[in-house]
Protein backbone atom coordinates (compact mmCIF):
# COMPACT_ATOMS: atom_id res chain seq x y z
CA UNK A 1 0.00 0.00 0.00
CA UNK A 2 1.59 3.46 -0.75
CA UNK A 3 0.88 6.44 1.17
CA UNK A 4 -2.07 7.54 3.10
CA UNK A 5 -2.81 11.41 2.55
CA UNK A 6 -3.09 13.84 -0.29
CA UNK A 7 -2.98 17.47 0.22
CA UNK A 8 -3.62 17.05 3.81
CA UNK A 9 -7.04 14.55 2.93
CA UNK A 10 -6.81 10.81 3.78
CA UNK A 11 -7.04 8.76 0.91
CA UNK A 12 -9.26 6.36 2.98
CA UNK A 13 -11.59 9.56 3.52
CA UNK A 14 -11.48 9.54 -0.40
CA UNK A 15 -12.65 5.76 -0.59
CA UNK A 16 -15.45 6.03 1.57
CA UNK A 17 -16.97 8.91 0.22
CA UNK A 18 -16.76 7.35 -3.19
CA UNK A 19 -18.39 4.68 -0.96
CA UNK A 20 -21.57 6.49 0.45
CA UNK A 21 -21.83 7.74 -3.18
CA UNK A 22 -22.13 4.06 -4.49
CA UNK A 23 -24.68 3.53 -1.65
CA UNK A 24 -26.87 6.72 -2.71
CA UNK A 25 -26.40 5.40 -6.17
CA UNK A 26 -27.78 2.41 -5.61
CA UNK A 27 -30.84 3.82 -3.09
CA UNK A 28 -31.94 5.73 -6.13
CA UNK A 29 -31.79 2.66 -8.20
CA UNK A 30 -33.79 0.38 -5.82
CA UNK A 31 -36.37 3.10 -6.35
CA UNK A 32 -36.76 1.90 -10.28
CA UNK A 33 -36.48 -1.49 -9.14
CA UNK A 34 -39.61 -1.17 -6.58
CA UNK A 35 -41.94 1.65 -8.86
CA UNK A 36 -40.64 0.56 -12.37
CA UNK A 37 -43.59 -1.37 -14.62
CA UNK A 38 -43.09 -4.69 -15.78
CA UNK A 39 -40.46 -7.26 -14.67
CA UNK A 40 -37.76 -6.51 -16.77
CA UNK A 41 -37.30 -3.17 -15.08
CA UNK A 42 -36.80 -4.84 -11.99
CA UNK A 43 -34.58 -7.30 -13.48
CA UNK A 44 -32.17 -4.57 -14.98
CA UNK A 45 -32.36 -2.27 -11.48
CA UNK A 46 -31.17 -5.75 -9.63
CA UNK A 47 -28.34 -5.92 -11.76
CA UNK A 48 -27.33 -2.57 -11.55
CA UNK A 49 -27.29 -2.39 -8.31
CA UNK A 50 -25.29 -5.92 -8.32
CA UNK A 51 -22.77 -4.47 -10.19
CA UNK A 52 -22.78 -1.30 -8.01
CA UNK A 53 -22.17 -3.53 -4.80
CA UNK A 54 -19.12 -5.38 -6.56
CA UNK A 55 -17.39 -1.82 -6.41
CA UNK A 56 -18.49 -0.76 -3.01
CA UNK A 57 -16.85 -4.34 -1.53
CA UNK A 58 -13.79 -3.81 -3.02
CA UNK A 59 -13.89 -0.37 -1.48
CA UNK A 60 -14.53 -1.84 1.78
CA UNK A 61 -11.94 -3.80 1.18
CA UNK A 62 -9.59 -1.03 1.07
CA UNK A 63 -11.16 1.15 3.82
CA UNK A 64 -10.30 -1.74 5.93
CA UNK A 65 -7.57 -3.15 4.66
CA UNK A 66 -8.97 -6.77 4.58
CA UNK A 67 -7.83 -8.33 1.53
CA UNK A 68 -10.76 -10.79 2.09
CA UNK A 69 -13.14 -8.89 0.50
CA UNK A 70 -11.91 -9.00 -2.82
CA UNK A 71 -12.95 -12.74 -2.62
CA UNK A 72 -16.31 -12.00 -2.16
CA UNK A 73 -16.16 -9.26 -4.68
CA UNK A 74 -15.55 -11.71 -7.27
CA UNK A 75 -18.03 -14.35 -5.99
CA UNK A 76 -20.66 -11.53 -6.24
CA UNK A 77 -19.78 -10.83 -9.78
CA UNK A 78 -20.39 -14.56 -11.06
CA UNK A 79 -23.17 -14.38 -9.36
CA UNK A 80 -24.74 -11.65 -10.30
CA UNK A 81 -24.07 -12.70 -13.79
CA UNK A 82 -25.38 -16.05 -13.23
CA UNK A 83 -28.34 -15.03 -12.14
CA UNK A 84 -29.40 -12.54 -14.46
CA UNK A 85 -28.80 -14.90 -17.14
CA UNK A 86 -30.91 -17.44 -15.38
CA UNK A 87 -34.00 -14.94 -14.79
CA UNK A 88 -33.90 -13.82 -18.78
CA UNK A 89 -33.98 -17.34 -19.63
CA UNK A 90 -36.74 -18.09 -17.39
CA UNK B 1 5.71 11.51 1.31
CA UNK B 2 7.98 11.24 -2.30
CA UNK B 3 6.55 12.42 -5.30
CA UNK B 4 5.41 9.48 -7.00
CA UNK B 5 2.87 8.79 -4.10
CA UNK B 6 1.41 12.09 -4.71
CA UNK B 7 1.08 11.02 -8.26
CA UNK B 8 -0.41 8.11 -7.69
CA UNK B 9 -3.00 9.13 -5.12
CA UNK B 10 -3.83 12.29 -7.54
CA UNK B 11 -4.36 9.54 -10.47
CA UNK B 12 -6.90 7.63 -7.77
CA UNK B 13 -8.71 10.60 -6.96
CA UNK B 14 -9.32 11.64 -10.60
CA UNK B 15 -9.96 8.02 -12.20
CA UNK B 16 -12.37 7.23 -9.10
CA UNK B 17 -14.27 10.80 -9.65
CA UNK B 18 -14.02 10.07 -13.49
CA UNK B 19 -16.20 6.64 -12.46
CA UNK B 20 -18.31 8.01 -9.77
CA UNK B 21 -19.35 10.49 -12.25
CA UNK B 22 -20.15 7.33 -15.49
CA UNK B 23 -22.14 5.25 -12.53
CA UNK B 24 -23.90 8.75 -11.34
CA UNK B 25 -24.76 9.61 -15.09
CA UNK B 26 -26.15 6.02 -15.58
CA UNK B 27 -28.03 5.84 -12.71
CA UNK B 28 -29.69 8.96 -13.83
CA UNK B 29 -30.25 8.28 -17.22
CA UNK B 30 -31.80 4.80 -15.51
CA UNK B 31 -33.99 6.95 -13.29
CA UNK B 32 -35.12 9.41 -15.98
CA UNK B 33 -35.70 7.51 -19.63
CA UNK B 34 -38.95 6.84 -20.87
CA UNK B 35 -38.63 3.34 -21.59
CA UNK B 36 -36.93 0.09 -20.94
CA UNK B 37 -34.49 -0.38 -23.79
CA UNK B 38 -33.33 3.38 -23.44
CA UNK B 39 -33.10 2.82 -19.90
CA UNK B 40 -30.68 -0.65 -20.30
CA UNK B 41 -28.85 2.24 -22.80
CA UNK B 42 -27.80 4.52 -19.98
CA UNK B 43 -27.01 1.44 -17.42
CA UNK B 44 -25.06 -1.03 -20.02
CA UNK B 45 -22.47 1.21 -20.92
CA UNK B 46 -22.04 3.98 -17.85
CA UNK B 47 -22.04 1.25 -15.08
CA UNK B 48 -19.38 -0.90 -17.32
CA UNK B 49 -17.08 1.95 -17.77
CA UNK B 50 -17.94 3.47 -14.36
CA UNK B 51 -16.84 0.05 -12.65
CA UNK B 52 -13.99 -0.51 -14.62
CA UNK B 53 -12.78 3.20 -13.77
CA UNK B 54 -12.90 2.89 -10.28
CA UNK B 55 -11.47 -0.28 -9.84
CA UNK B 56 -8.47 0.52 -12.45
CA UNK B 57 -8.14 3.48 -9.71
CA UNK B 58 -7.93 0.69 -6.85
CA UNK B 59 -4.91 -0.66 -9.04
CA UNK B 60 -3.25 2.21 -9.62
CA UNK B 61 -3.81 2.89 -5.41
CA UNK B 62 -2.60 -0.46 -4.64
CA UNK B 63 0.58 -1.06 -6.54
CA UNK B 64 1.32 -4.43 -7.90
CA UNK B 65 0.81 -7.05 -5.28
CA UNK B 66 -1.40 -9.81 -5.44
CA UNK B 67 -4.54 -8.12 -4.99
CA UNK B 68 -4.47 -5.92 -7.65
CA UNK B 69 -4.18 -8.93 -9.83
CA UNK B 70 -7.18 -10.23 -8.65
CA UNK B 71 -8.96 -6.52 -8.63
CA UNK B 72 -7.94 -7.38 -12.50
CA UNK B 73 -9.30 -10.24 -12.91
CA UNK B 74 -12.52 -8.82 -11.44
CA UNK B 75 -12.38 -5.75 -14.51
CA UNK B 76 -12.06 -8.55 -17.08
CA UNK B 77 -14.73 -11.26 -15.99
CA UNK B 78 -16.94 -7.69 -16.11
CA UNK B 79 -16.04 -6.46 -18.81
CA UNK B 80 -17.31 -9.86 -19.88
CA UNK B 81 -20.53 -10.34 -17.91
CA UNK B 82 -21.94 -7.01 -18.01
CA UNK B 83 -22.42 -6.66 -21.86
CA UNK B 84 -23.68 -9.97 -22.24
CA UNK B 85 -26.28 -9.86 -19.31
CA UNK B 86 -27.28 -6.73 -20.78
CA UNK B 87 -28.01 -8.57 -24.26
CA UNK B 88 -29.52 -11.61 -22.77
CA UNK B 89 -32.09 -8.99 -20.88
CA UNK B 90 -32.69 -7.10 -24.20
CA UNK B 91 -33.42 -9.90 -26.07
CA UNK B 92 -35.64 -11.78 -23.35
CA UNK B 93 -37.47 -8.43 -23.73
CA UNK B 94 -37.65 -8.18 -27.20
CA UNK B 95 -38.57 -11.64 -27.41
CA UNK B 96 -41.26 -11.40 -25.01
CA UNK B 97 -43.04 -8.34 -26.84
CA UNK B 98 -41.66 -4.69 -25.74
CA UNK B 99 -42.04 -2.49 -28.67
CA UNK B 100 -39.69 0.01 -28.33
CA UNK B 101 -40.70 3.73 -27.35
CA UNK B 102 -41.10 6.74 -30.02
CA UNK B 103 -41.12 9.93 -29.87
CA UNK B 104 -45.33 11.14 -30.05
CA UNK B 105 -44.78 13.15 -32.78
CA UNK B 106 -42.49 10.90 -35.02
CA UNK B 107 -45.61 8.34 -34.01
CA UNK B 108 -48.74 10.37 -35.53
CA UNK B 109 -46.48 11.59 -38.87
CA UNK B 110 -45.55 7.91 -39.82
CA UNK B 111 -48.96 7.21 -38.89
CA UNK B 112 -50.08 9.56 -41.57
CA UNK B 113 -47.87 9.21 -44.21
CA UNK B 114 -49.25 5.49 -43.79
CA UNK B 115 -52.60 6.42 -43.87
CA UNK B 116 -51.72 8.51 -47.26
CA UNK B 117 -49.43 6.51 -49.37
CA UNK B 118 -49.97 2.43 -47.88
CA UNK B 119 -47.31 0.45 -49.45
CA UNK B 120 -45.58 -2.35 -48.17
CA UNK B 121 -48.23 -2.46 -45.42
CA UNK B 122 -50.04 -5.59 -44.97
CA UNK B 123 -52.54 -3.67 -42.58
CA UNK B 124 -51.51 -5.29 -39.23
CA UNK B 125 -49.00 -2.58 -37.77
CA UNK B 126 -50.89 0.37 -38.41
CA UNK B 127 -54.17 -0.16 -36.13
CA UNK B 128 -51.53 -1.78 -33.85
CA UNK B 129 -49.44 1.12 -33.42
CA UNK B 130 -52.72 3.34 -32.53
CA UNK B 131 -54.22 1.34 -30.11
CA UNK B 132 -51.27 1.25 -27.62
CA UNK B 133 -50.80 4.50 -26.06
CA UNK B 134 -49.00 6.10 -23.09
CA UNK B 135 -46.06 4.11 -22.72
CA UNK B 136 -48.07 2.00 -19.81
CA UNK B 137 -46.58 -1.41 -18.89
CA UNK B 138 -43.17 -0.71 -20.08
Amino acid sequence: MTGASLFGIEMVNVFLAMAILIVIASFVSLYRGIEGPGIFNRIIAVSVIGTKTIVLLVLIGFIYKRPDFFDIALVYAILNFIMTIAATRY
Amino acid sequence: MSDITTITNILTVVLLLTGAFFMLAGTIGFLRFPDFYSRMHATGKCDTLGEGLMLVALIVYGGATFVSVKILFLIIFILFANPTSTHAIAKAAYDVGLEPWRKPDDRVQWLNTDDTNNISNTGNSGEGRVDEDGGDGR
